[in-house]
């Protein structure tokens, strides 16, 4: 019975993230071919796409979004590869995940932001430099950050929020028993025979890690090849990424745009597809090259550079994220700040006062999505994840439910949500809570999905093998033993999955009209206000309202574990995950 | 249980009716695999139900009579950008609750013609009774595309009775929209002039004067590089000047622009203005090459001190603004002598509203002369008011009077000369060749 169930909530799982995004696909298409029957176009054709190539800019477009998809992920790639090599033996290692983590749990919109405060022509670094030099006009542009024409700062400001990411996953794949033991081997083997650590690193643990990470970072590619949020706030306008351009046209007066927004929502999907093609094809020549020097027998792996490197980024974060915290927090009390003083004339609480006045309502949404969308996706994962062990899938049909797991994540959020909306519209028109509930679904469902899956598989079965040598049923095997010993894992995943539908702004936008405020979509519109020191506050709160489910993650096991006595289990995992997740 | 859960949804004040829905997923986790599935099941289902439901119960009450307890719902969509404008409709919101009990919802937009695209996607997918726009704050092109895909519920404003306060027969600004006629789909809200404002001690430590004709903010901007830009014409405030520029630079043409826009209208005025543009281009902000896509973005960076020198169509936000530290205490704000462009802006009813009754009692409330003077108060927001002083009983015209004056605020003594909108053909005939000579500029 047990089984059954959780098979069923497998299906439910496949359907609830391929429908809509299906069905998003299927409100594009239509009007790229020319059938949009709303401003009556009922006809199917090809002159759409024509029109979309010979705007003068469009390959410029194209060629952004490429450049700082691509550049950034392998950006993030080699820096996160740099910090592990050099310090995937050391202790600090969960010193530095905690150093990273401030990046990871913060939305898109609010690092985009934050970046600008420390780096713009009258930000944090221009006043030290201009305070040095004696200068009392801010430069007024024409540096490379922010807007420069080439996307440097939106390659820079991507790959800043990737790396964290990619190394949080490479080390959840590096923590699993099994690996860590293979590991663990290979590096003494490595040692033995003399290699340096950073050599053990490149050439025995990055081969045996990769397949198993290849798959987030491919979402991380398509992910950075169709953002909006960053390159709006951060990267040119003459022109600016496709995706940028997209959300422009579908917003565009002239409702016509809309069939252009739409053509060009398909050609973001083969952007995305092409970035993955060039991603796989970097693979295939580094693998080729690194066979060869794989055997080459040497034994340094440009040591100093690569620990150079490891730790300048490190320190860069540290730099980094220290400034933005400073300027952040004194930016949202301040009253006349006059360049380039490094220090408010004065603080004041009117600006808080303002927000918390506007945000109340927008809070308690935030707040009832989220934990609504985590709980319940939470709930769905675990039975699936439950249903993969108790009725194994063929090898084939397990690989394609994996894809499809990661298939929100796979096509490019633009161009999806806004063929959701429109099929939304035909399908229960006024259920705007449950709209939103299912485009928060889409997103958080991966991510909870790829957070629990770890914990599953690091689950070491013996204890299910002797409960159910015992006499218990799957369910009690499922509830009683699994569950406890996993929870932990269990409320890092649910706080993930707030966290992820916390920073929603497309999707909580088009999905509810704008029905439902959340503090996310309020502070990405006071981004495009006017006043600096609101956006700061914004930008405060939704750093921490992530934090506030991590910090719960931390809490509750605590406390259930007291009241439990004595589960061994928990205690031994919660101690060694929390090196993994550090949040 | 429905109707408590449903007051919970719609009004997170109230939430915590909710409890009884939201709270039992976590812990119903220790009852057992079927309730828990069922839970899974129902709780998204329920979802549905139940904001289904609030649709309906919002058009019922418009139905009801006075005496039910249902409250009905108007959802105003309007740009959130400016706290002062927030402030305003929070104000307007408790009022309309008390006297009229109904509940204003202010739904903040980044850009207007969001609220635009959602009443078109509800058109195209058959909505036309249970809208989620109501009422919505537009002028302009966003009302041209309205109008023209017949978005706007028709001749609704003569019913008003605070309408006739405008004085709508003698005042043509109060039924045209640049150029383009009402028809009754729009009641005029408030009226903006173009001013321009600067940093005073920036100009100081330059030696030079703020510019006081066009000719002049060109030759500024060419010995000052980059404190000066304006945001592209898709923004309002990109396009308002531009229409300033062209309008200045045609002093010769200036019937031109009072007539829907023709190829030969349009390639008489703009030689004038691309000589002007290539020239000031390169010496703008960013040397040009990025523009802001939103105007409210030129305050942050006045703020900031990157900019100089920019202007606004809200006089009173300067100083209100620096009041809220958002601008420094040496900004001062002057209209040129070339004269400011100004227009009216205006609230629209969707044809699709389920709450045209409580709407219509809302924007009657707007354009009584208490909720107007209130507006027009610099501490509050500060825009113009539409009505008619000089129909205006001696008592209401008191509650006008202007409060202290601030430093930073318009000299309003001083005699300015107003420069109509042009015709809305204008609007996208000058973007179109704006963009088509500069970039699309996204």
């Amino acid at each position: 019975m047990f089984a059954q169930t959780t098979l069923i909530t497998r299906w439910c799982l496949l359907l609830l993230l391929c429908i809509p995004v299906l069905a998003g696909l299927v409100g594009v298409v239509f009007p790229a071919l020319g059938y949009f029957p709303a401003i009556g176009a009922n006809t199917f054709s090809t002159a759409v796409f024509i029109a979309l190539f010979s705007l003068d800019d469009v390959w410029q477009m194209i060629w952004l979004s490429l450049f700082t998809g691509l550049g950034s992920t392998l950006v993030a790639i080699a820096g996160a590869f740099f910090i592990l090599a050099t310090f995937y033996q050391s202790a600090m290692l969960g010193k530095i995940q905690g150093i990273l983590s401030p990046f990871l749990v913060f939305p898109h919109a609010a690092a985009a932001i934050a970046l600008l405060f420390a780096f713009s022509p009258s930000g944090l670094f221009a006043r030290i430099a201009a305070y040095a030099s004696d200068v009392s006009l801010p430069s007024s542009g024409g540096g490379v950050f922010p807007y420069d024409a080439f996307g440097i700062s939106v390659l820079f400001a991507l790959s800043l929020k990737e790396l964290p990411f990619i190394i949080l996953m490479a080390l959840s794949v590096m923590s699993q028993p099994l690996m860590q033991k293979k590991l663990t081997g290979f590096a003494k083997v490595g040692t033995t025979l003399g290699y340096s650590p950073v050599a053990c690193f490149f050439k025995l643990v990055v081969p045996a890690i990769f397949a198993q990470i290849k798959l987030p970072i491919l979402a991380v590619l398509v992910f950075a090849t169709s953002n909006v949020e960053i390159p709006l706030i951060l990267g040119p306008n003459n022109p600016s990424t496709l995706a940028v351009a997209i959300m422009h046209w579908f917003n565009h007066i002239d409702l016509s745009m809309r069939l252009l927004a739409s053509s060009a929502a398909v050609v973001q999907i083969a952007v995305s597809a092409v970035a993955l093609l060039l991603f796989l094809g970097i693979e295939c020549i580094t693998k080729h090259i690194g066979k060869r020097s794989l055997v080459s027998g040497k034994r340094q792996f440009v040591d100093g550079a690569v620990q150079m490197f490891g730790v300048a980024i490190i320190a860069f974060y540290v730099i980094l994220i220290s400034a933005v915290v400073y300027i952040v927090l004194t930016y949202s009390v301040a009253t006349q700040w006059p360049f380039p003083a490094l220090f408010p004339d004065g603080l004041t609480l009117l600006h808080w006062e303002t927000a918390v006045g506007a945000l109340a309502a927008p809070l308690m949404n935030t707040v009832l999505l989220g934990v609504g969308v985590s709980t319940s996706s939470l709930i769905l994962v675990l039975f699936t994840l439950e249903s993969e062990q108790l009725r194994p899938a063929s090898t084939y049909a397990a690989k394609a439910f994996t894809l499809s797991v990661f298939f929100p994540l796979l096509v490019p959020g633009v161009a999806f949500l806004y063929g959701l909306v429109w099929f939304q519209q035909l399908v229960l028109q006024s259920a705007v809570w449950f709209h939103t509930y299912i485009a928060h679904m889409v997103y958080v469902v991966p991510y909870v999905f790829l957070s629990m899956a770890v914990a599953y598989r690091k689950f070491d079965n013996r204890y299910a093998m002797v409960a159910q040598s015992m006499g218990k049923t799957p369910w009690q095997v499922f509830f009683q033993v699994k569950l406890p010993s996993m929870l932990y894992s269990i409320v890092v995943a649910w706080a993930l999955g707030l966290a992820i539908s916390f920073s929603q702004y497309l999707p909580t936008l088009l999905a509810s009209g704008g029905t439902i405020p959340t503090v996310t979509t309020e502070a990405v519109a006071s981004a495009s206000g006017s006043s600096t020191r609101l956006t700061a506050v914004f930008v405060i709160i939704q750093a921490v309202l992530p934090l506030i489910g991590f910090v719960i993650a931390w809490c509750v096991p605590a406390i259930v574990v007291k009241t439990r006595g004595k589960s061994a289990p928990a205690l031994k995992d919660k101690s060694r995950k929390g090196v993994l997740h550090g949040a | 249980m429905i109707r408590n859960s449903l007051a919970g949804f719609l009004l997170p004040t109230t939430a915590l009716s909710l409890s009884t829905n939201t709270l039992p997923l976590p812990v119903s986790a220790f009852l057992g695999p079927w309730l828990l599935l069922a839970l899974l099941v129902v709780a998204p289902l329920s979802l549905a139900a139940v904001s289904n439901s609030a649709g309906q119960s919002t058009s019922q009450s418009t139905t009801a009579d006075g005496g039910t307890r249902k409250v009905p719902i108007v959802r105003f969509h309007a740009w959130g950008g400016s706290a002062q404008v927030n402030g305003y409709l929070q104000w307007v919101a408790e009022q309309v609750k008390q006297r009229f009990n109904i509940e204003l919802q202010h739904i903040k937009l980044a850009d207007t013609s969001d609220a635009v695209s959602r009443v078109l996607a509800e058109k195209a997918a058959g909505n036309h009774h249970n809208g989620s726009v109501d009422l919505i704050w537009i002028n302009g092109e966003n009302f041209a595309a309205m109008k023209k895909h017949n978005l706007l519920s028709r001749a609704w404003v003569e019913e008003l009775e605070n309408f006739a306060l405008t004085n709508p027969r003698y005042n043509t600004a109060m039924t045209t929209d640049f150029g383009e006629a009402t028809l009754g789909m729009e009641a005029p809200w408030g009226k903006a002039s173009m001013v321009f404002y600067y940093r005073s001690a920036h100009m100081k430590s330059l030696g030079l004067m703020p510019p006081n004709t066009i000719r002049d903010l060109l030759r500024f901007s060419q010995k000052a590089p980059g404190h000066f830009t304006y945001p592209v014409p898709s923004d309002y405030l990109g396009i308002s000047f531009i229409k300033f520029a062209v309008i200045v630079l045609n002093r010769e043409h200036q019937s031109l622009f009072y007539q829907p826009v023709t190829a030969e209208s349009l390639q008489t005025v703009l030689p004038a203005l691309w000589a002007y543009l290539d020239a000031l281009h390169p010496t703008m902000w960013q040397a040009g090459n990025y523009m802001l896509r939103q105007a409210s973005q030129l305050q942050r960076l006045v703020s900031t001190g990157e900019l100089t020198l920019a202007f606004s169509f809200t006089a009173s936000e300067i100083p209100s603004a620096v009041t809220r530290f958002d601008l420094p205490e040496d900004v001062r704000t002057y209209v040129m002598q070339d004269g400011s462009l100004a227009n009216v802006h205006f609230i629209g009813l969707t044809y699709n509203s389920s709450n045209t009754e409580a709407a219509k009692t809302i924007v009657n409330f707007l354009l009584s002369p208490e909720a107007q003077a209130e507006k027009q108060k610099l501490a509050v927001w500060g825009d113009d008011t539409v009505l008619d002083m000089s129909i205006l009983p001696k008592g209401q015209q008191a509650l006008f009077e202007n409060d202290t004056i601030h430093d930073s605020a318009l000299d309003k003594s001083q005699q300015t000369m107003l420069l109509p909108e042009p015709h809305a053909s204008w609007t996208d005939a000058l973007r179109d060749a704006w963009y088509a000579r500069y970039g699309a500029r996204y």
